[in-house]
């Protein structure tokens, strides 16, 4: 029976490799290898534009990163960037979540305008608020953009409104996520908890302080974690929105722009992989908090 | 409870409108443009349309081929919107089957089947969430050129699953590790094979879970414009998103926001349509599998 038992123990194991080799076979191919590449590339002086091959140079890509100022402005930008982002998709995604926590008319409507920004393919809603925000000097409203963008530009300097419209599209679509997600983390909290609370505390600050967000801390880690690598990655929203002409460069966009219009390879891929410390960080406390999540429920 | 009174319902209710107008302008913004006459565009109220029209979508797909006229030539460039489109959703729907397949699969290895180490390949899956697609596009390069697939469809059907996977796999097998031992057991007993057991009891019952994975990857895919841009090159071989951004001449806007309220209006009403099981299969997820 225990001989029995074992075999089948040991097909299920072989079968459970065999079920995972399609997703292992996709990140060796799209995930492993290129980062093996750009870690080996931050090493050498690799560039389309130098003869013969690369050679190893060490860490003085690394080196030379940490004395350019660039490079600081460009994590500067990228740390505000996330912070700000991180905290209004999270204040606003919160807000709307507990908006519809509990029932009203007209909630289903209210849930689906919610639910809408995330649902609109971003991939060309960015293509649509870049001739909102930026229209052609024809259109009726261009006089109105023209100086709100002169506005801002001129108290935060150039580039600061293309810059303040790229954070304003990635809250707009980020908070309507993030409010679906504690919509769902609220609703997986038996609501006896809630009743509890409402007995026990007239307060509705302190009820939510002490009940709400301590239940939901593992689903409002989940939020700020998603949240904050979708803005390391926000290649394309600011690329967009920007039309390319970036006056505040983010690392992910510095990168691109080392290593596709300078052609330099190794220093492009030494600052994409600087942002790896960070987001590794950020993973180990989400994960602390889930396990911590896990116990407590068993 | 005593009734609210009349200040907290106007409170309440004014803070659902602006919230739903908040969400919803910038959409709605879009279509109004989309609907107009470039001589309403330039002399009209930006926020309504007085005489809608059809005729920035009919543009879209007669653009195509030869231009008509010397201004044309001059100014107007054609396009295949149609492949765009026809391209768009052979991509999508592949990019989400894709995904479901290898994530269900996954998730069944790591939540029910558990090799040693199950845990750890779980967070390990998860972590690849973090590194950016858009980063690595380089080494992706080399990847796609020596697949063969460079300007190819095919390109995207290896990368865009990659990028919602992390997540789908992650919810998944937290939600299928916490069913119940007992649910395939009995099946088992009876004689079923691990695969008829999965088909016919787990998967019937995980469904809100698959939805909410398939919503999710559908997000992801929809939501990417870097990868396409990069990867398709020649205009039959785009996605709408990709030929879209090659659009920046002034004279095209209408066009082009026509064109992404096109591409938008599906993939919001499947959204729109899952919406509620998108939620209850995130909640299911998160109860069982958090």
């Amino acid at each position: 029976m225990a001989a029995a038992r074992s075999a089948g123990r040991a097909r299920d194991i072989r079968l459970a490799y065999l079920l995972l080799a399609p997703t292992l076979l996709l990140f060796g191919v799209v995930i492993a290898y290129p980062v093996g590449w750009e870690v080996w590339t931050s090493l050498t002086d690799l560039s389309p534009l130098k003869d013969g091959s690369a050679e190893f140079v060490g860490l003085s890509n690394y080196r030379r990163l940490l004395v350019d100022a660039e490079f600081w402005r460009a994590t500067l930008v990228t740390v505000v960037y996330a912070v700000v982002t991180s905290a209004g998709k999270l204040a606003l995604g919160l807000g709307f979540a507990l908006l519809l926590a509990r029932p009203f008319r007209g909630r289903a409507l209210v849930f689906l305008a919610i639910f809408l920004p995330w649902a609109y393919p971003a991939g060309v809603s960015v293509i649509g608020w870049y001739w909102t925000l930026n229209p052609p000097t024809i259109t009726a409203y261009a006089p109105f953009m023209g100086h709100l963008k002169f506005y801002v530009d001129s108290a935060l300097g150039g580039g600061a409104w293309a810059f303040t419209s790229v954070m304003l599209f990635n809250v707009w679509r980020g908070s309507s996520f993030i409010a679906v997600l504690l919509l769902a983390g609220i609703n997986s909290i038996p609501p006896e908890l809630f009743e509890c609370a409402l007995l026990e505390s007239k307060s509705p600050w302190r009820r939510f302080r002490l009940v709400t967000v301590p239940l939901l801390k593992p689903f409002l880690a989940l939020g700020v974690f998603l949240s904050i690598t979708s803005a390391f990655a926000d290649l394309s929203n600011v690329w967009m929105l920007t039309a390319g002409r970036i006056v505040f460069p983010l690392v992910g966009t510095h990168a691109y722009w080392l290593a596709v219009k300078v052609g330099q390879y190794g220093p492009a891929s030494a600052l994409a992989l600087t942002m790896g410390p960070f987001l590794l960080v950020v993973l180990l406390v989400l994960f602390r908090l889930f396990d911590r999540a896990e116990r407590s429920a068993a | 409870m005593n009734p609210k009174p009349w200040w907290a319902k106007l409170g309440h209710a004014s803070l659902v409108l602006l919230v739903t107008v908040y969400c919803v302008f910038p959409i709605y913004f879009m279509l109004v443009q989309s609907l107009k006459t470039p001589r309403e565009d330039v002399f009209g109220n930006p926020f309504i349309v007085v005489n809608p029209t059809f005729e920035n979508f009919e543009e879209l797909f007669e653009r195509q081929g030869e231009v008509r006229g010397f201004v044309g030539s001059a100014l107007r460039r054609s396009y295949p919107f149609l492949d765009w489109l026809v391209n768009t959703l052979v991509i999508f729907a592949g990019s989400v089957a894709a995904t479901l397949v290898a994530s269900v699969a996954a998730a069944y290895a790591l939540g029910r089947l558990r090799p040693p180490g199950f845990r750890w390949w779980r967070r390990a899956i998860f972590a690849a969430y973090v590194i950016p697609q858009t980063l690595l596009f380089i080494p992706l390069y080399q990847v796609v050129n020596t697949l063969g697939l460079d300007d190819s469809l095919l390109a995207l059907l290896l990368i865009y699953p990659t990028m919602a996977l992390p997540f789908c796999v992650w919810m998944l097998s937290g939600y299928f590790q916490h069913l119940p031992r007992e649910i395939e057991e009995a099946a088992l007993i009876e004689g079923a094979s691990r695969a008829t057991a999965f088909f016919r009891i787990i998967l019937p019952m995980s469904r809100p879970v698959v939805v909410a994975a398939g919503i999710f990857s559908l997000g992801t895919v929809a939501s990417d414009f870097m990868i396409a841009s990069m990867f398709l090159l020649t205009a039959n071989n785009q996605t709408v998103t990709a030929g879209l951004g090659t659009f920046d001449v002034a004279l095209d806007e209408l066009a082009a926001v026509a064109g992404v309220n096109l591409l938008a209006i599906p993939v919001m009403t499947i959204s729109a349509l899952f919406a509620r099981g998108y939620v209850r299969g995130l909640t299911a997820a998160m109860v069982e599998g958090a």
